[in-house]
């Protein structure tokens, strides 16, 4: 018998829990479907807010900064960034209203619980996938840089993506829970996380910090998540080292959310 | 003898309120200060076994832990101590509505609830039409659940579990719901479940009619278990006890 601390033990457990999680992949998809349908039949414009609500932000950025710095009126660059972020933004608030909404399946059935914000995040890719429809009708009228073969590279970032927000709303939903207080947080971190990401300013704008609020800026996750995005979907010149920064992120915010919230879901029928 | 079905060993519940109960930051602050913190014991030290073909009733007041009992056999919460061994594929009716989403309608309800129970896409599929027939909902199937009357809720919450062919049923406070028709053909659906050797165990605060329908009962008060046997044995010494407080209550002036 291996010990419950080996990381043999662990290694299994997630395992277990990985095809458990693939076995029950219907249920995934019809929750995903099933919220999606809810979504419409409760509000007059239904799935058309996952587009509109990035949309309005950026619609609301663009008049104030492009009114204030007159300048720095890229359309492409900034919805490319708010599209992009509201993805994950909205990782981090759903993930733990995804359990909070669903009390009453988990105190009643057994089942992996990481299910629901996977669910969640099916959803929102819709969404996501959606608005980089909108984004092109956009901004090529405005006779915005198109990508080339670098248009491939969402082929990694999107999947890759998915999983720092599954890293994310699972370790949302693991504070939240318990500690309700979390949840009215989220929106300041949100804002922060936005105005800290390179989204409604230009990445020139770095050169005129000193080093270190540069490097200190850099460590946040959307600045490689955004720029390796910004080649693929506008053939931006792309730097290596934000490549490597992107895939390290999602893979180690993926994992270690995922690995938070696992370890906590038999205790968290307590907290409902 | 076989196995038993459900077998419950020594398990206890505690639940620490000031911190279990919707914590907030403060309040465990509050409770790091100040380590003890009272303790709850929802379930102090239950053991007992279900047998296959056996219908197993739970009574207790409010608050006796009846339901924090059948989450940890629905495995739902894990209990602090002890064990509990469930041979069998289980199907649940805890809380009405289990995994509805009333928005939708009844029939895609019908797929949530089927998939949320472990079955697949396929296997919903097979079983869809028999279970709207069970339901008696007819074209109310197509409507929004928010729509139902809680007859009709727990009638189609009811044919789900019951075409999960589970072996083991875990109802709470389900059978009080539901029109005379439907109840008659609900029990003619679960005799013939424990038949086939299958096992139910039942909370109800309906003791009489518990009394009627389970083989063997056990009372639970305050998290512990005070009898278990036959079911009406169990259920008389029950309410010769409730009757015996309300009288002492009255006697102090409080009833």
């Amino acid at each position: 018998m291996t010990t419950t601390t080996s990381p043999a033990y662990y290694a299994r457990r997630f395992n277990d829990y990985m095809s458990e999680l693939w076995r029950r992949r219907d249920f995934v998809w019809f929750l995903a479907r099933g919220n999606i349908k809810a979504r419409n039949a409760s509000t007059f414009l239904g799935l058309v807010w996952w587009v509109l609500n990035p949309l309005l932000l950026g619609l609301v950025y663009f008049f104030i900064f492009g009114i204030i710095f007159p300048t720095e009126r890229d359309i492409a660059y900034l919805l490319s960034g708010i599209f992009v972020f509201h993805f994950s933004s909205q990782a981090m608030s759903g993930g733990a209203n995804s359990i909070l909404q669903n009390s009453k399946l988990l105190v009643n059935i057994r089942f992996p619980r990481l299910i629901l914000p996977i669910a969640f995040l099916l959803e929102a890719t819709f969404g996501f996938l959606a608005s980089l429809v909108v984004f092109y009708l956009i901004v090529i009228p405005f006779g915005s840089p198109l990508p080339g073969v670098e248009f491939l590279l969402l082929g990694l970032v999107l999947p890759l993506q998915i999983l720092f927000n599954i890293g994310l709303a699972a370790a949302t939903a693991r504070l939240a829970v318990p500690f309700r207080d979390i949840n009215n947080l989220i929106p300041y971190l949100n804002r922060i996380w936005l105005y800290t990401s390179p989204i409604i300013w230009p990445l020139a704008r770095l050169e005129a910090l000193s080093e270190t609020s540069q490097s200190l800026l850099r460590l946040n996750p959307m600045f490689p998540i955004i720029a390796v995005y910004r080649t693929a979907l506008l053939g931006y010149p792309l730097e290596q080292a934000d490549l490597v920064a992107m895939v390290a992120w999602c893979v180690v915010v993926g994992v270690v959310g995922i690995a938070m919230f696992i370890k906590y879901e038999g205790r968290m029928v307590r907290y409902l | 003898m076989s196995l038993p079905a459900i077998k419950v060993e020594n398990v206890s519940v505690r639940f620490r309120p000031f911190v279990d109960r919707r914590p907030t930051l403060r309040r465990s602050l509050a409770t790091f200060r100040h380590k003890e913190t009272q303790l709850v014991e929802a379930l102090k030290g239950v053991s007992f076994e279900v047998q296959k073909g056996e219908a197993f009733g739970i009574v207790g007041q409010n608050g006796a832990g009846k339901s924090t009992l059948l989450r940890c056999i629905a495995r739902t919460l894990r209990p602090d101590e002890g064990r509990i061994v469930v041979r069998g594929r289980m199907s649940t009716l805890l809380q009405l509505g289990v995994g509805f989403n009333a928005e939708l309608s009844g029939s895609r309800n019908i797929y949530l609830g089927g998939l949320v129970a472990g079955l697949n896409k396929k296997q919903v599929d097979e079983r869809y039409d028999d279970i709207v027939a069970y339901s008696e909902l007819g074209d109310a199937i197509y409507r929004p659940m928010k729509t139902y009357s809680s007859g009709m809720f727990s009638r189609l919450a009811f044919a789900v579990a019951m075409h999960l062919d589970p072996e083991i049923l875990l109802l709470d406070e389900v059978l009080a719901v539901g029109d005379e028709g439907f109840k008659e053909k609900s029990m003619a659906t679960m005799h013939e479940l424990l038949s086939r050797s299958g096992s139910i165990v039942f909370v109800s605060h309906a003791v009489r009619q518990l009394a009627e329908f389970c083989d063997r009962a056990a009372w639970l008060d305050r998290g512990e278990l005070v009898a278990i046997g036959d079911s009406e044995d169990v259920v008389d010494q029950y309410r010769a006890e409730v009757r015996k407080r309300r009288q002492e209550m009255r006697a102090q002036g409080i009833g």
